[in-house]
């Protein structure tokens, strides 16, 4: 790329001087903008791809719901709640270390491992879905109108304010002691407690974003406020939904144990992952009978170390800033 | 300055007041025989009416209200119904808030003396191995419920190095496993929280124009990165004391030292109100008051606080 | 202006890449330029041009995914292309050549009293301390025009004004005791009142110094009011240089026609304001022929085959444009400019 020279003066014949006509002046070439065809699902979805841990483990967490789900149906599966017998001597089969029969096991009062681990499963995954759903819905409802409507700001800082304050830990507390322990209780006390941050962040966003000039921009253009959610608000508020119902689940768990821990979790005759841990936590002296605790303890940090991490990595992905 | 510590008390008190209203409230929803207690059993229906009665929980709502706050200020929580019958509630708490606190203060002291430099760590090697590796080690802690990793460090930990189980104040070695256990939540959020702050900094224009200066990039780290982290880092200082007292209700159990947050768990399995009402009322206050101070503590520290009329960047 | 013609500076060929998410992006595409001592040259051009990027690399800044593919940076006998660690680069950045930033409200550290800014780049590079570098610092502060340096040194960066921080920022730039001071859209951020003031202070200072400067800036107002010589970039390459009379009155790129013409004082009353159509290229993308083509109303055929090399106007003023080779039709600049142009000679060589 050097300087006009010589040799570009002499390179004129007569094929070359067609070169020097004025070019045909293309108004929509030139008005063309060197980057289109962006679709927001797709780039989400084809960055999430990319990390390959979480999408192992989006298949592995997939297989291991649709196994919870199909295994009673299974042949030679054994009933959580009944308790067995030992052919020889007529007792109870008690704290029977993983054999052919009982594949994990049996607990103090003999009743098969294998199947009371995916029994409490099916009901820690329920408690912990249905608890991230309603939690979602009721908390995107209040945050949004925090957010949007300057009405009702003012009275809902105020009740998010008193239920952001008490400790999460009492409330459950307070809840199991007031309405006693079952399933609904479990679900009902961590809604309670847990619409509180989902409605903080989508409130959050909707303030920002409410008054985001791009937002300004787009009314002005006369852009219908549907449209603007969909295209404008919806994109970033998804990430964080998601994100923050599969944290959901982990905690569900996380608390379900903690309350079963105290005292205050479901009846034994429901087997959850709560309670087969704390089962095995009595017999924890024992080297022998360590296998009834670690199974479950097993079984629950893959489930919550797989939500956590699918989670973080979709939200990840849907963050339109690390998109190509 | 003053006038962001008085706005931010006022606040503060405000809450609080909200606060322990709604809990009393709340309180007052408790199963009945939390306040009966073992003697309920030799009481008629008639008796414990009476007895009710004369703890004042047939009052008004309101009145129960504003007798509540009066013995508040007292100092009064009633007295203990199970636990050493008769006996005021806040000497029973008061003997075991020693403990609490001893391992709370200690916990977080450690958790930022390794959690800190892990998150410079993390920052400066973002990628390779040692960010991966803390990363693995952020997501398990803060993934997987406390109450299962503290059992599995209790116990396989225990065995391995042949240490006894319960913590027992006379043999330090014992303080060591509840000490570690409860610090490892706390060092991955410093660690967590550290190196996102390195990281989003490092990108800051300041930076940029430090480097051009000519400074060295490891001086910039640690003059200007690091020496700047400590504001907001000051900011959650108190509170991260007060909730790692609240979090310790687990260890407590676990090891059996007598807290207040073993207290908390003995007193819900008795169904002793009184104390329950007690705990639960102290419990909720410490956020607000760790929050509280830590502000305090910021905008001591902060520059833009002390020297401006601006609100913290919180 | 002093008329040695010493080069300072001379940058060849130069080709720097970056790599975003697996793609490769060429942002500065075979530049050359020479930078003589003592004057004052301004780089012009759209965002995305390169400018910026250019700077950065003659002092090391680029980030970490930018690298140079090709290409020499000459100073004092070295070639900075080469350098790969800090330590070589410490020996240039604040010492042989300092930059003043561009948004002075997030350039300073937040937390640390300015005084103390100030004298880090003074322990730095002039070898003063304690007392020394306090007076020191003190004079600089007065040198920019702030009143009241004693005071003034212990105050934090919030307790100032945007125009005060960015000669704070200049103060942390003249402390470094550079020879080449490079000021990136150093009035962007500012009101416009406040403009004039600063760019003042950099003449006077590169004059009280002995600076040679290098202005960034999309902005042909302050390229008039500071500038010696002109450089147009466009996509990643110097699409035309010179002096500034003769860039301003006898530009001879159909893009640096653009440019001017797009100055809203040449507007007439009542018409509307000229604009470029389109927008810069994609940078991802290979790019044959001249870079403008596409929206060069100007464009010839060849334009689209073949980049063009420099064609000489005069011995300081050249342009990278097929219009100035000998077989072009000939070409003259929209009727807006003819008249902008016609003043302007004469009134360089009238009043």
């Amino acid at each position: 790329m050097g300087l006009y020279s010589e040799e570009i003066r002499n390179i004129t014949d007569k094929s070359m001087e067609q070169l020097f006509e004025f070019a045909s002046q293309d108004e929509d070439q030139a008005e063309k903008i060197g980057y289109s065809n962006y679709s927001y699902w797709r780039s989400t979805w084809k960055s999430f791809l990319k990390n390959k841990v979480a999408v192992t483990l989006l298949i592995l967490v997939l297989a291991l719901v649709l196994f919870v789900l199909i295994q009673p149906y299974l042949p030679n599966q054994k009933s959580p709640t009944e308790i067995y017998l030992d052919p020889d001597t007529g007792y109870q089969a008690r704290n029977v270390k993983p054999n052919d029969d009982f594949w994990f096991g049996t607990n103090s009062i003999g009743q098969d491992l294998w199947s009371r681990i995916w029994a409490g499963t099916r009901t820690s995954l329920f408690i912990g879905v249905v608890v991230a759903v309603v939690e979602a819905i009721i908390g995107i409802t209040i945050g949004a109108l925090w957010g949007y409507s300057r009405k009702l700001e003012g009275a809902i800082t105020h009740v998010y304010n008193v239920f952001e304050n008490i400790p999460t830990t009492i409330v459950l507390i307070l809840m199991s002691l007031i309405l006693r322990p079952s399933i609904s209780t479990i679900i009902i006390a961590m809604c309670i407690t847990g619409w509180v941050e989902m409605a903080r962040f989508i409130r959050n966003q909707i303030v920002i974003l409410r008054d985001r000039e791009y937002n300004l921009a787009s009314r002005t253009l006369g852009t219908p406020t549907s449209r603007i959610i969909m295209k404008n608000l919806l994109p970033y508020l998804i990430s964080i939904i998601m994100l923050r119902m599969s944290l959901a689940i982990p905690f569900a768990i996380g608390s379900e144990v903690f309350l079963t821990y105290i005292g205050l979790g479901l009846p034994v005759s429901e087997p959850s992952l709560g309670n087969l841990i704390n089962e095995g936590r009595v017999l924890m002296m024992s080297p022998d009978l360590r296998y009834q605790l670690l199974f479950p303890s097993i079984v629950l940090s893959f489930i919550t170390i797989s939500f956590y991490i699918i989670g973080n990595a979709f939200a990840d992905a849907a963050d339109p800033k690390n998109h190509v | 300055m003053i006038e962001y510590i008085g706005k931010r008390l006022l606040q503060s008190v405000v809450t609080l007041f909200i606060i322990v209203t709604a809990v009393f409230l709340l309180l007052r929803l408790l199963p009945e025989e939390g306040y009966l207690g073992a003697a309920a059993d030799k009481m008629s229906p008639e008796q414990q009416e009476i007895y009710l009665t004369n703890l004042g929980l047939r009052d008004p709502i309101l009145v129960q209200l504003g007798n509540f706050y009066v013995d508040l200020l007292k100092g009064d929580f009633g007295k203990s119904i199970t636990y050493r019958t008769d006996v005021p509630v806040m000497d029973i708490i008061s003997d075991k808030i020693m403990y609490s606190l001893t391992f709370g203060v200690a916990a977080v002291i450690v958790s930022i003396l390794i959690g800190v430099p892990l998150g410079i760590l993390m920052a400066q090697f973002k990628g390779r191995w040692l960010d991966r590796l803390g990363t693995g080690y952020i997501v398990f802690i803060v993934a997987v419920p406390s109450m299962v990793y503290f059992l599995l460090i209790q116990v396989y930990i225990t065995d391995f190095f042949n240490l006894p189980m319960l913590f027992d104040e006379d043999r330090p070695i014992t303080w060591l496993l509840p000490l570690i256990s409860l610090s490892l939540g706390p060092i991955a959020s410093y660690a967590m929280w550290m190196r996102r702050y390195m990281v989003d900094e490092l990108n800051k224009d300041y930076i940029k124009l430090a480097r051009a200066k000519g400074v060295k990039e490891r001086t910039i780290m640690f003059r200007h990165v690091l020496r700047n982290a400590f504001i907001p880092l000051s900011q959650y200082l108190p509170a991260t004391i007060l909730l790692t007292i609240t979090g310790s209700i687990y260890i407590e159990s676990l090891y059996s030292i007598p807290g207040m947050g073993g207290l908390l768990v003995d007193a819900i399995q008795r169904q002793d109100n009184p104390l329950v009402q007690a705990l639960v009322l102290i419990f909720s206050s410490l956020g607000i008051i760790g929050l509280f101070l830590g502000d305090v503590l910021m905008a001591l520290v902060d520059p833009r606080i002390k020297f401006g009329k601006g609100e913290s960047v919180r | 202006m002093k008329e040695t013609k010493e080069k300072i500076l001379s940058i060849q060929n130069l080709v720097i890449k970056f790599t975003l998410r697996g793609k490769v992006l060429t942002a500065i595409r075979d530049v050359s330029l020479d930078l003589y001592k003592g004057e004052s040259l301004a780089i012009v051009g759209e965002s995305g041009s390169g400018k910026s990027v250019l700077m950065k690399s003659i002092m090391g800044l680029l980030d970490k995914n930018g690298y140079i593919a090709q290409g020499q940076i000459f100073y004092q006998g070295e070639d900075l292309a080469q350098f790969k660690t800090e330590k070589d680069w410490l020996k240039i950045r604040g010492k042989e050549i300092a930059m003043v930033t561009q948004d002075p409200m997030t350039s300073l550290n937040p937390l640390k009293t300015i005084g103390k800014q100030i004298e880090e780049a003074v322990v730095l590079h002039q070898g003063l301390k304690g007392n020394e570098a306090y007076d020191k610092v003190l004079q600089l502060l007065r040198d920019v025009g702030i009143q009241d340096p004693e005071r003034r040194y212990k105050q934090y960066p919030h307790e100032f004004s945007g125009g005060m921080r960015q000669r704070i920022v200049i103060a942390i730039a003249i402390a470094c005791n550079p020879k080449i001071l490079i000021c990136d859209e150093p009035t962007t951020a500012l009101d416009v009142t406040i403009q004039a003031q600063i760019l003042n202070l950099l003449k006077t200072l590169q004059e009280k110094y002995q600076l040679t400067t290098i202005y960034i800036t999309h902005d042909l107002g302050v390229v008039a009011k500071v500038a010696d010589r002109v450089a147009v970039m466009y996509a990643g390459d110097v699409i035309e240089f010179g002096k500034t009379d003769e860039i301003f009155f006898n530009a001879k790129h159909p893009y640096t026609w653009a440019l001017i013409s797009s100055l809203p004082q040449l507007g007439e009353k009542g018409k509307e304001l000229y604009s470029i159509k389109g927008t810069p290229p994609n940078l991802f993308k290979e790019i044959k022929g001249d870079a403008f083509a596409p929206r060069n109303p100007y464009a010839l055929k060849i334009d689209f085959v073949e980049t063009p090399p420099y064609f000489k106007v005069s011995d300081t003023h050249f342009a990278k444009t097929w219009l100035l080779h000998p077989n072009a039709p000939k070409v003259e600049p929209p009727e807006v400019l003819k008249k902008f142009f016609e003043e302007g000679r004469l009134y360089a060589h009238g009043g």
